[in-house]
């Protein structure tokens, strides 16, 4: 039987699309960000987190019943909220069979998929169908940075961009800004030329990084890489996409 | 919209306690005084509304259009001590002695003016000349009627002595006549209200105010004499004046003052009362920013999303309302407790969060709480050492409840409610009838809440799963456990934590006995057929203090307190407050909170107490986000959840969780992306949080 792991459930999480939504973040990423503020997603096995009220196991086994039983319970809810499910992460993608099989289960709702895109692409074909909305992240153009600050090529991951616009599920792309990293006229630049006319695009959002992303790490037992850019601020330019008739909004 | 220049400066005047300058040594001392006249009760209280009238001086602030400073710092007894102790002795006094915590019927006040009540006094005199003691009463309520009248004279000469004609029409009209236009009504309910907090009465609600002050707002509006801007500035004038006398009110702490208003809901006759002082009266408390007055608003599951938007704005400045009380759940549970439908729909809250009658409820709404962790607490012990199933430690709970409650109802059959003349004058049926509050008002109710309900679920499912049903845990592994507060066995306690079922998540198992717990208060009250002043005890879900003091026990509590618990909670621990999951439990979120908490049977369970959420301010970032709280609102009274209050967090909270996490461990931040257990955080990131939140409100 397929078992996803899941490293927090988050109702009403108003930051994750449309309506009153209740956010699933499955565990296990393939990228390694270093700015990434939510590390207990990267490792897909289950770990011990030091916090100050003591240890505490992140990642829980759910059987798609169980996911879906309990999603279930609220859907009512979501729905008569304008709101949803959202799948989040880690990379969601990474646990595409469990997913499937939370969905075969699920009550009729809006669905939402927030991806990073690193996947293979029929299986991002597949998942991908299934959902009324994609959140996918854009962080870099340039292949070389992107190898060097995620950890993997964005050729998969411009390809699956492809496959998605393809797919006719609307799609927001995210952009986190990161101060001297992915928050550089160039950077954005490129980006805004990639979408400009990319069929399905509803809108760019970008994400200020914060330095609070640093938060977790210590309590991993790993060490958070982007200290020195604690005190930066990033320069928000909307226009660069919008001056490009791509609609965007801040967070 | 912001205030304007005037206000401002009025707002900053009260806040710098300018007009503390005005205030007076102290009271008058008036007990050797009654003494020598040889006054009974009744005509001390009368006199000390009197005396205390006669001693005010009048204060008029060059900015104010609505007056009344009050210059009295203190209220004197009317008894001397040995007298006052002869006189209580063998008998319960409510809190402090003098009533509280009722409502007034100020709609009808205003309507009829003192001199009205006056009219209606002198009538039953007549009819009633005969009937000593209700000659007594009657004269001393218009003593009263007649100082406070005295007191408004005075303002009016000073006032016309100042050059300020305006106010010196309004208070030569004001009581004695009901008011012409909304300015003069803000201005007779100041007086009149300040009146009753000057007599030692304290948690003086205002009511249903946006039905009783309307008529008013909308003559004026209709007529052209005022507009909206000049209402709001009116409106605002009259809210910050409520918070002039708060560091003279008693409470457990300054800005604990029962001083509530309530907005919104149905009328009588069952048809929404909302209107545009409601809205109104939303905006000017989100522009004033200040503790007073506390705002209530009473919705329904199709209450319109913009008034709900108006309200999550008003939350959003982290003052902790408006609180929400349901009207499809607190109306039939009133009614099924012997309220008329009419009495029922007009309902206000109280002080804290307790359903009372305007102007007709005598209610002692909070006479103590039954402490459910000790409840549970105790059966568990004695239950598992005596090698019982959990149906026979749930009876073990059933029987302590029903003990906690009757030793409450036991203390309070000894009530002795002090003689309020001028309280009485402005309440229905006292003057008409010749009866003084004290003697029973149409509802005479006893309220006792069932407090930090979610420890003791718990506890209780804890005890089911891990050691009973799935024998995990050896009873005899808990018991040493709970007697050494887990010394040697913390993993027990993470165990307990982390596996028993809780409240808050959701879960069937803990839910059940939450709702269990509740039935069995709501069977202990209603067994109660006489609370012995011709009225019934309402079973409620506050907790107010108790979340510490059963937790940390409290000088003449009557309520047992308890050291560790089942839950894995070590002793000392503060318990869950109102209705929470219990501090340290993971809930997903506030869904799964409501669909716990309205599994509550509210038809029986009807003294109130909210549903306690926290959300970060952030989550209000903008107007989409701001919808979607509203929309959590709603789902709130969608899913028959009685009440709800809703707390944005700000940098002076954060600040205290740093200090004390102990008592924040629920409090969740967003972060980037992420929300956040504030307590997790280490320190610096703590910090970061502190600041941007300051940045924020700055």
């Amino acid at each position: 039987m397929t078992t996803g792991l899941v490293f927090d459930i988050k109702e009403f999480a108003v930051h994750d699309g449309p309506g009153i939504r209740t956010t699933v973040f499955l565990k296990g990423c393939p990228l390694n960000c270093a700015w990434c503020h939510s590390p207990e997603g990267k490792d897909r096995a289950p770990q011990i987190m030091h916090t100050l009220r003591g240890d505490r196991t992140v990642g829980k086994a759910y059987t798609p019943e169980a996911l879906a039983a309990y999603l279930n319970s609220q859907i009512p809810i979501l729905t008569a909220n304008e709101g949803g499910v959202t799948f989040s992460g880690g990379e969601p993608l990474m646990q595409a069979a469990f997913i499937h099989a939370t969905l075969d289960r699920l009550d009729p709702v809006h669905v939402l998929l927030d991806t990073s895109g690193f996947a293979d692409g029929p299986v991002f074909a597949q998942l991908v169908r299934r959902f009324d909305l994609v959140y996918f992240d854009l962080k870099l153009m340039d292949p070389v940075t992107h190898l060097a600050h995620t950890g993997v090529s964005n050729a998969p991951i411009l390809d699956n961009l492809r496959r998605l616009s393809a797919s006719r599920v609307p799609f927001v792309i995210r952009v986190p800004l990161v101060p001297t990293i992915t928050d550089t006229n160039e950077n954005l630049s490129a980006i805004a030329r990639y979408l400009h006319g990319l069929p399905g695009l509803v809108r760019v959002d970008l994400l200020p990084y914060n330095p609070l992303a640093g938060a977790k790490y210590p309590m991993l037992g790993m060490a958070y890489p982007l200290h020195e850019l604690e005190h930066r601020s990033v320069t928000l330019q909307p226009e660069i996409f919008s001056d490009k008739g791509i609609q965007v909004q801040c967070h | 919209m912001p205030l304007t220049e005037r206000l401002t400066h009025l707002k900053e005047a009260v806040r710098r306690g300018d007009h503390r300058q005005h205030r007076q040594p102290g009271a008058p001392m008036l007990a050797a005084e009654f003494d020598a006249l040889g006054l009974t009760w009744m005509q001390r209280q009368a006199r000390l509304i009197t005396a205390m009238c006669e001693a005010e001086q009048v204060v008029i602030l060059p900015d104010e259009r609505i007056v009344f400073t009050r210059t009295l710092p203190t209220v004197p007894p009317v008894w001397r001590e040995e007298a006052w102790a002869r006189l209580t002795a063998g008998r319960t006094l409510h809190e402090l002695g003098p009533t509280s915590n009722i409502c007034a019927d100020w709609g009808m006040v205003l309507s009829q003016g003192l001199l009205g009540r006056r009219e209606v006094a002198l009538a039953t005199r007549q009819r009633c000349a005969d009937q000593p003691e209700t000659v007594e009463f009657i004269d001393s309520a218009l003593e009263t009627i007649d100082a406070v009248l005295a007191l408004a004279e005075r303002y009016a000469d000073a006032a016309r002595d100042l050059g300020r004609e305006d106010i010196a029409g309004a208070l030569a009209h004001l009581p004695a006549h009901p008011p012409r236009t909304f300015h003069e009504a803000l201005q007779f309910l100041r007086l009149v209200h300040a009146v009753v907090w000057l007599g030692g009465h304290y948690h003086v609600g205002l009511g249903r105010f946006d039905q009783y002050m309307w008529p008013y707002l909308e003559n004026d509006l209709a007529a052209g004499r005022l507009d909206h801007a000049a209402a709001e500035e009116l409106l605002a004038e009259f809210f910050v004046s409520l918070n002039k006398d708060s560091d003279l009110y008693p409470g457990v702490q300054q800005g604990d003052n029962g001083q509530t208003l309530t907005v919104g809901g149905v009328t009588p006759m069952g048809k929404s009362g909302v209107n545009e002082l409601t809205l109104m009266v939303l905006r000017v408390a989100h522009d004033v920013s200040m503790i007073d007055p506390k705002i209530n608003l009473r919705i329904a599951p199709d209450t319109d999303l913009d008034l709900l938007c108006l309200a999550s704005e008003l939350t959003e400045k982290g003052l902790g309302f408006p609180q929400y009380s349901n009207d499809d759940v607190v109306i039939p549970g009133l009614v099924a407790h012997g309220y008329t439908l009419e009495d029922a729909r007009n309902y206000t809250v109280a002080a804290c969060w307790e359903f009372i009658v305007p102007g007709k409820g005598m209610d002692v709404v909070n006479i103590g709480a039954v402490s459910f962790p000790s409840a549970a607490d105790t059966a568990i012990r004695e239950g598992l050492q005596a090698g019982e199933s959990f149906t026979a430690i749930m009876e073990r709970v059933r029987h302590d409840v029903r003990l906690q409650v009757n030793r409450l109802v036991d203390a309070y059959s000894n009530l002795l409610l002090p003689p309020a003349p001028y309280y009485s004058a402005l309440m229905d049926g006292c003057l008409e009838t010749g009866r003084d509050l004290s003697q029973g008002l149409t509802y005479n109710n006893f309220g006792i809440h069932g407090a930090c309900s979610a420890n003791g679920a718990d506890a209780l499912a804890a005890v089911h799963k891990l050691v009973l049903e799935g024998k995990t845990v050896a009873p005899e592994r808990l018991l040493t456990a709970l007697e050494t507060d887990f010394a040697d066995d913390d993993v027990l306690r993470m165990v307990l934590q982390e596996e028993g079922p809780k409240v808050g998540t959701n879960d069937p198992q803990a839910d059940d006995i939450l709702i269990a717990l509740f039935d069995m208060l709501a069977d202990a009250c209603e067994q109660i057929e006489d609370n012995g002043r011709g009225g019934i005890v309402r079973p409620g879900t506050g907790s107010a203090m108790y979340y510490i003091w059963l937790a940390r026990d409290h000088e003449n509590m009557r309520e047992p307190a308890v050291g560790t618990t089942a839950d894995g909670r070590k002793a000392g621990t503060p318990f869950s407050a109102n209705l929470a999951p219990a501090p340290g439990v993971r809930v997903p979120g506030p869904i799964s909170v409501f669909q716990s908490f309205s599994k509550i049977d509210y038809h029986r369970i009807v003294n109130g107490g909210p549903i306690t959420i926290e959300l970060s301010s952030t989550v209000f970032r903008n107007p989409d986000a701001i919808r979607k709280v509203a929309m959590l609102v709603r789902t709130f009274a969608q899913l028959g959840c009685q009440q709800l209050q809703v707390n944005s967090l700000n940098a002076e909270t954060l600040c205290e969780a740093q200090l004390q996490p102990e008592l924040h461990q629920d409090l969740i931040v967003r972060v980037w992306g992420w929300s956040g257990y504030f307590c997790e955080l280490s320190p610096e990131y703590q910090e970061h949080v502190i600041r941007r939140h300051q940045y924020q409100l700055g």
